[in-house]
């Protein structure tokens, strides 16, 4: 999943947007997924975020979003017919009402987590925290935090795939194919993995603050990030998912 | 002028114990480092190399907890009473966790960050930018992701993050970790044309002697926490024997200049880099 995230390079009018714009639109596919009942409305949310993939040319990780998504929805699917006891029984303890909320549930997940994976993909970090400092007027401390975080991410990826790889080498079992093993193998690996994490964290605050990171306010960026048509566009595209969502 | 006198960075029995240490890492520091100064430390691990950098450039007492004794003064300022961002518009440092002090995921805002920060004006930026990736040898890696870097360009990524800021002091612990030999001297080559031509000071932790020897133009060696040598390079190199059994190397040719001494030669000069011994051998063959 930490691949997901990365920026995927590229001009297009996804990747032109103004961060804050494409945070918007991404929220707006949240809301409006969370404001509509219909079935046909959210199938339509998913067929728009599949184009936002499409149109940043980011096709390959769009897909592989959606796999990884349906995956997690088929298990909470059936935990959800299992435990809805409303309505009446079609199949065996399946009701109707519980199929009906399971799907809407499930679709629901999918079409609000998609919009703001496929955001971070398609911006830069450093251009998403600088622009909710400058247009937004967020503290830079809370930007950089989040920043961090993610940038962070693919270190401790590679710094535990490279202790696998020593103690693998060293004959530990880690390419077992019994998933509980597995997990019994990794899980001591956390406390020395946070122990390095929390002495880089350390590491990490001591050269931002030797970089002036104190002296950081909203002017310091000398990015701007105005808005121009293509944001107008979006703000369109923002106004008529939402009412579509309340009406339908 | 008693000012041009006046160490830029002055060290006075400093002594530094880190917080749940049984053992002081620093004991009883003297060392001054004058502008314009080109200095090489030295020492094997543990040595407490990394710890006298902290207190140059203020890191110790502002970050590092632990018993300070003793005074450090970075351009004349006392970094006990000085904050460590006023500390850091006179030195610059790079640290010798590289992925740690990545502050952004892409090459150019990562230089971007320390310019912004102290208010470097916007129409200074691109050529203070430009140059810092040009003189690293790295223009070509300006849009690309920190995260895709091998460790050696990462390493020249973080060199030039703080040579853009334009520093008076440079402090580098270990800024050829992870290079090959032909960047590491590049990096030494650099650091070398910042002291000479634009009378940066720098102040470099590294373990490649040969680098040193060549480059440097005082050494300071460090064991068990202090100060067992500070003189002109050439004039620590000489004491070759007791360098070794405290665990620091002398470059080959030293050492072949330590034996030629001691078998009666008459060397007063000890040869440091290969051409001096080619020298030295003529000299003893004619």
């Amino acid at each position: 999943m930490a691949g997901l995230l990365d920026y995927s390079a590229g001009s297009t009018v996804l990747h032109r947007l103004n961060p804050i714009a494409k945070i918007a639109l991404a929220l707006a596919v949240c809301i409006a997924a969370f404001l509509s009942d219909s079935f046909v409305y959210l199938l339509v949310l998913l067929a728009f975020n599949v184009c936002i993939g499409l149109v940043g040319g980011i096709r390959k990780k769009t897909f592989s979003l959606l796999f990884g998504l349906v995956k997690i929805c088929i298990f909470l699917f059936v935990l959800q017919v299992l435990f809805i006891r409303a309505g009446t029984p079609v199949f065996l303890f399946v009701t109707d009402e519980g199929l009906r909320i399971a799907t809407l549930v499930v679709l629901r997940l999918i079409d609000a987590t998609m919009p703001l994976a496929l955001m971070l993909a398609l911006t830069q970090m450093s251009d998403l925290s600088n622009a909710l400092v400058k247009v937004l007027h967020l503290p830079y401390k809370y930007a950089f935090t989040v920043t961090t975080a993610l940038k962070f991410i693919p270190v401790f990826t590679d710094e535990m795939s490279s202790i696998i790889e020593s103690q693998t080498a060293r004959g530990v079992d880690f390419d077992t194919k019994n998933p509980i093993r597995k997990l019994r193998l990794v899980l001591p690996l956390c406390a020395p993995l946070l122990i390095t994490s929390v002495g880089r964290t350390e590491q990490a605050a001591m050269a931002a603050e030797v970089r002036g990171f104190y002296l950081r306010d909203r002017s310091s960026g000398s990015k701007e990030y105005p808005f121009g048509m293509i944001d107008g566009g979006a703000l369109a595209v923002i106004v008529v998912l939402v009412v579509l969502a309340v009406l339908v | 002028m008693a000012a041009e006198h006046q160490p830029i960075i002055a060290i006075e029995k400093a002594s530094f114990t880190y917080e749940g240490a049984s053992k002081p890492a620093l004991e009883s520091i003297d060392l001054a480092v004058h502008e314009g100064d080109f200095l090489g430390i030295i020492g094997p691990s543990g040595a407490g190399k990394s710890t006298l950098v902290y207190s140059m450039n203020g890191i110790i007492p502002h970050y590092c907890k632990g018993d300070f004794f003793g005074s450090v003064s970075l351009g004349g300022n006392d970094t006990f009473e000085t904050s460590l961002t006023d500390l850091s518009r006179i030195a610059a440092t790079v640290f010798q966790d590289i992925d740690a002090q990545m502050v952004a995921s892409v090459v150019e805002d990562e230089i971007l960050f320390g310019l912004e920060n102290f208010g470097v004006s916007k129409t200074e930026i691109e050529p203070r930018l430009a140059e810092a990736l040009a003189n690293v040898g790295i223009s070509d890696l300006r849009n690309r992701a920190i995260s895709s870097l091998s460790g050696g360009q990462k390493q020249k990524v973080a060199v030039a993050a703080v040579l853009a800021l334009k520093p008076r002091v440079l402090l580098l612990d270990e800024p050829t970790g992870a290079l090959d030999p032909a960047s590491s001297r590049q990096i030494f080559e650099l650091l070398r044309e910042l002291n000479e031509h634009h009378g940066i000071t720098v102040v470099v932790v590294e373990q490649k002697i040969g680098l040193l020897a060549e480059f440097t133009k005082r050494l300071a060696v460090l064991a068990g926490g202090m100060l067992r040598y500070c003189d002109e390079t050439r004039a620590v190199l000489r004491n070759a024997a007791e360098l070794l059994a405290i665990g620091v190397n002398v470059p080959r040719v030293t050492t072949l200049s330590l034996l030629l001494h001691e078998e009666g030669y008459g060397i007063d000069r000890f040869a440091v880099d290969v051409d001096e011994a080619k020298g030295m051998i003529e000299g003893i063959v004619a």
